[in-house]
């Protein structure tokens, strides 16, 4: 009997420390509420030259670990555009990089944005949970502490890669088929080539230079941006009468209003209808259709002031400019800035608070980072600072154009 | 190009008139050869190989190749000494990269010394010249793993039927040398590779044993070399027929060790050749974690057969019996080989990676057949032509990722004088 009692104890042990192991996934890696911790393992002459060649994109290998689980053999390299940095590096992790099938969370990959450009550290986390709270197709993303070979690298963004798997959890399956086989573009800003949709031309090279193909590489030119090619032809041709029934058949327009609404709201200077051009995103042909949606990216110049004009050029871009032609997709613009206004009242300032208690001693401690703690103190008070002024500004220019009743506040 | 046709014909032309007179002045002794005075020559030699090319599936090489343009002088200094000198000419018929450069001690048969620029001691294939070879290319062992020329000093002769030779040499021969821009931290000291050291021992270890003639000239040759490579990108690489790479130089610090083994036979007008060899290199603290990793191997062998249908003998330098415009059409021969190059990790635990630094690399190897046709219709000129099929372990890692296996062809014009 004794014994029975025992064996029966024993077994209760085992099942409760199985439970206490539950499988990890990604929705965890990239778990908005908790600071994580990443571990690298680089060679320490790579990691030297990763830094010293920071504007080259070559690949290096390392392991990973994050909560005991470790990546081996992956690849390492600097990334980004003005935020590519010598001293604290911007880095993209391809897990598929040397062993095509591996993946770490099922992710082949990852970014971890090293916030050079961020002051605060959490404008471009909190524009993406802003965008994702608002139906937009946006990376997860949080925050981590980066450690490479046992030694803080800094305070980094920990960012879902857009990417096959991305599309796979964004637009899902019909049955058993994930729709994640589509054309992803991600948008090449040219420097010195300021482009706001206007028609190229029948050639498709200026086409293939502004979206860089990032699934079904190994198609034709003409399956991969004919295309793209005919859509900005069309946006650029059709007249405000059939606009709706002929762009719309190749692009989501309700869904592009929505996302450069909500870009003006946070205030993103650098985006969609940016200063100088279309910048930072990505661009998704879904799977055996016609139709393209936008997806979000790279939001770190997001809150730029509350008083970012609500209608900032918008009549610069073609497609903007067109879209917001047809009656019901204006009105939809005004809507959903308003929508946006109510979904951030209470919410955005809290976040905002949230994010910068949870990075708080992590930004600190990171002496690499291009900016003092007494420049992250005050741009951390701007950001707190922003969303109930920017709610109300909001409201208030709504408000003015559309010809309602001015809410309470408004100068 | 054209001047340096141009002066191989005036050479041919002057040396030809001359050969049959006394052996002072302008002769021609094999090849245009100054005679000084006895011992004391001046030889010119030259080299010429013109490659028209066909690839299926195409892999964007050019079809028309200039495959070799040599200019060299080779003599005695005396009956002590002996030496030669070449020099590459490249397309634009300006000089390139120098080839042999060396001085040679040959007072006694059981012990000779060479030094300068040559061939280190390894490798049958690698060993033969260019224009020498049974097929237009060498296996892709003797091209990739035999260490090919260096600077050095060798010490060689014949002690009975044993040959023997031993050198120290600068680096680690021109085959394994870095071709890649590095990328330098600053301050950081760029180490060269070697010293090394190379031997090789050849025997007609039949000939002692109680078998039928015909096998007691077959030759077994065994060789070795053995140098220090230093931290970096520098490990031996695996490059396919027409050079693309099938993998990729690893990380790798510590020794670097060759052996190979060789055989060579020639019974009548046929020829029969293999070789083996292989390369080891330690990768001491080269792991993402500085840790050390298990060595590096580079294995190789092949295994050749020739035929002279038109009856000439194999072992004599190759002189047409019946050239053309002579009443025959020259010498005509047939050959076949099959060889292999792999590289790999001799660890095999865990998951294979293709990054540098992988304990278990993802193995890759070239298998190559070789089917060939060489005509000489005269002395000193011949045409080669082969056709040649490689098939890739690893479809990812080929000259076009996704495809396995690819045919070539090519007709050689070849002159030597």
């Amino acid at each position: 009997m004794r014994l029975i009692a025992r064996c029966l104890f024993a077994v209760a042990v085992v099942v409760c420390m199985a439970g206490g192991a539950v499988a990890q996934t990604a929705d965890d890696f990239f778990n908005p509420d908790v600071l994580q911790r990443v571990d690298m393992w680089m060679h320490s002459t790579d990691w030297d030259k990763l830094k010293a060649a920071f504007q080259e994109n070559t690949y290096y290998p390392a392991d990973v670990t994050w909560n005991g689980q470790t990546v081996y053999n992956v690849g390492i390299r600097s990334r980004g555009l003005g935020s590519r940095s010598g001293t604290k590096p911007g880095l993209r992790v391809d897990v598929d990089r040397y062993s095509k099938d591996l993946t770490f969370l099922g992710l082949k990959s990852f970014v971890l944005d090293n916030l050079t450009q961020d002051k605060s550290g959490v404008r471009e986390t909190v524009a993406m949970r802003f965008f994702t709270r608002m139906g937009i197709p946006t990376p997860r993303e949080t925050h981590t502490r980066l450690y490479v070979n046992g030694n803080y690298a800094g305070l980094y963004a920990l960012v879902e890669s857009v990417d096959k798997t991305m599309m796979g959890r964004v637009f899902g399956s019909i049955g058993d088929n994930v729709q994640n086989d589509g054309y992803l573009f991600e948008y090449n800003y040219v420097i010195g080539r300021p482009w706001r949709f206007e028609y190229e031309g029948s050639a498709l090279g200026p086409y293939k230079q502004s979206f860089d193909i990032k699934t079904n590489e190994s198609k034709g030119d003409s399956a991969i941006w004919g295309p793209i090619e005919e859509l900005v032809r069309l946006v650029n041709s059709t007249a405000a009468a059939s606009f709706q029934q002929t762009v719309g058949a190749r692009l989501d327009l309700p869904a592009f209003v929505r996302y450069i609404a909500v870009q003006n709201f946070v205030a993103q200077n650098d985006g969609f209808n940016g200063y100088d051009g279309m910048n930072n995103f990505y661009f998704y042909r879904l799977e055996n259709s016609t139709s393209h949606v936008f997806i979000a990216w790279d939001e770190d110049n997001a809150f730029l002031s509350p008083d970012f004009q609500i209608t900032t050029r918008l009549g610069d871009n073609v497609l903007t400019r067109n879209t917001l032609q047809v009656p019901a997709f204006n009105s939809q613009y005004y809507s959903v800035l308003l929508e946006a206004a109510t979904s951030a009242s209470d919410w955005l300032q809290q976040e905002t608070q949230r994010q910068l208690g949870m990075i708080a001693a992590a930004m600190q401690e990171d002496t690499l980072k291009p900016y003092s703690n007494a420049e992250h103190a005050a741009d951390r008070d701007t950001m707190l600072a922003f969303a109930p002024a920017r709610v109300t500004y909001v409201r208030c220019e709504v408000a003015k154009v559309v010809g309602t009743t001015l809410p309470a506040g408004c100068s | 190009m054209r001047k340096f046709l141009l002066t191989a014909i005036v050479v041919l032309v002057s040396a030809a008139g001359a050969a049959a007179q006394d052996k002072r002045g302008l002769v021609w002794d094999d090849r245009p050869t100054i005679v000084f005075a006895e011992d004391v020559t001046l030889g010119i030699r030259g080299r010429l190989q013109l490659d028209w090319r066909q690839f299926e599936p195409d892999i964007e090489e050019d079809t028309f190749d200039l495959r070799t343009a040599r200019i060299g002088i080779q003599g005695d200094l005396t009956r002590h000494f002996s030496y030669e000198m070449e020099r590459e000419i490249d397309r634009e018929g300006t000089f390139g990269d120098w080839k042999d450069v060396y001085l040679n001690w040959k007072t006694f048969d059981r012990i000779r010394l060479k030094g300068g620029r040559f061939k280190m001691p390894f490798g049958l294939e690698q060993n033969t010249g260019p224009t020498e070879t049974d097929f237009a290319y060498r296996s892709l062992a003797s091209t990739l793993i035999a260490p090919g020329r260096d600077r050095g000093a060798m010490i060689y002769g014949e002690l009975g039927r044993l040959v023997y030779e031993a050198g120290i040499f600068d680096d680690d021969g021109a085959n394994a040398e870095l071709e890649e821009e590095r990328f330098v931290l600053e301050g950081e000291d760029l180490e060269g590779v070697g010293p090394s050291f190379a031997g090789r021992v050849q025997a007609d270890l039949l000939r002692a044993l109680p078998v039928p003639n015909r096998l007691k000239g077959a030759n077994f040759g065994f060789a070795y070399t053995n140098a220090y490579v230093p931290e970096g990108l520098n490990s031996l690489k695996g490059e396919a027929v027409w050079g693309a790479d099938f993998f990729e130089r690893v990380y790798v610090k510590g020794r670097r060790q060759r052996m190979g083994a060789q055989f060579d036979w020639t019974p009548g007008p046929t020829g029969l050749k293999a070789e083996w060899m292989q390369s080891r290199e330690q990768r001491l603290n080269q792991s993402n974690r500085n840790e050390d990793l298990s060595d590096f191997i580079t294995s190789g062998w092949y295994v050749s057969g020739t035929w002279f249908i038109t009856g000439e003998d194999k072992d004599d330098n190759i002189n047409p019996r019946q050239p053309l415009f002579q009443g025959g059409i020259g010498a005509v021969e047939l050959g076949v080989r099959f060889d292999e190059l792999g590289l790999r990790s001799a660890s095999t635990e865990g998951t294979a990676f293709t990054n540098p630094r992988a304990d278990y690399q993802v193995p890759n190897s070239d298998r190559v057949w070789t089917f060939g046709v060489s005509w000489m219709p005269i002395r000193r000129v011949r045409v080669v032509t082969n056709a040649i099929y490689e098939t890739f372990e690893d479809t990812s890692r080929t000259p076009i990722p996704g495809t396995s296996s690819f045919w070539s062809g090519l007709v050689r014009l070849q002159l030597v004088f």
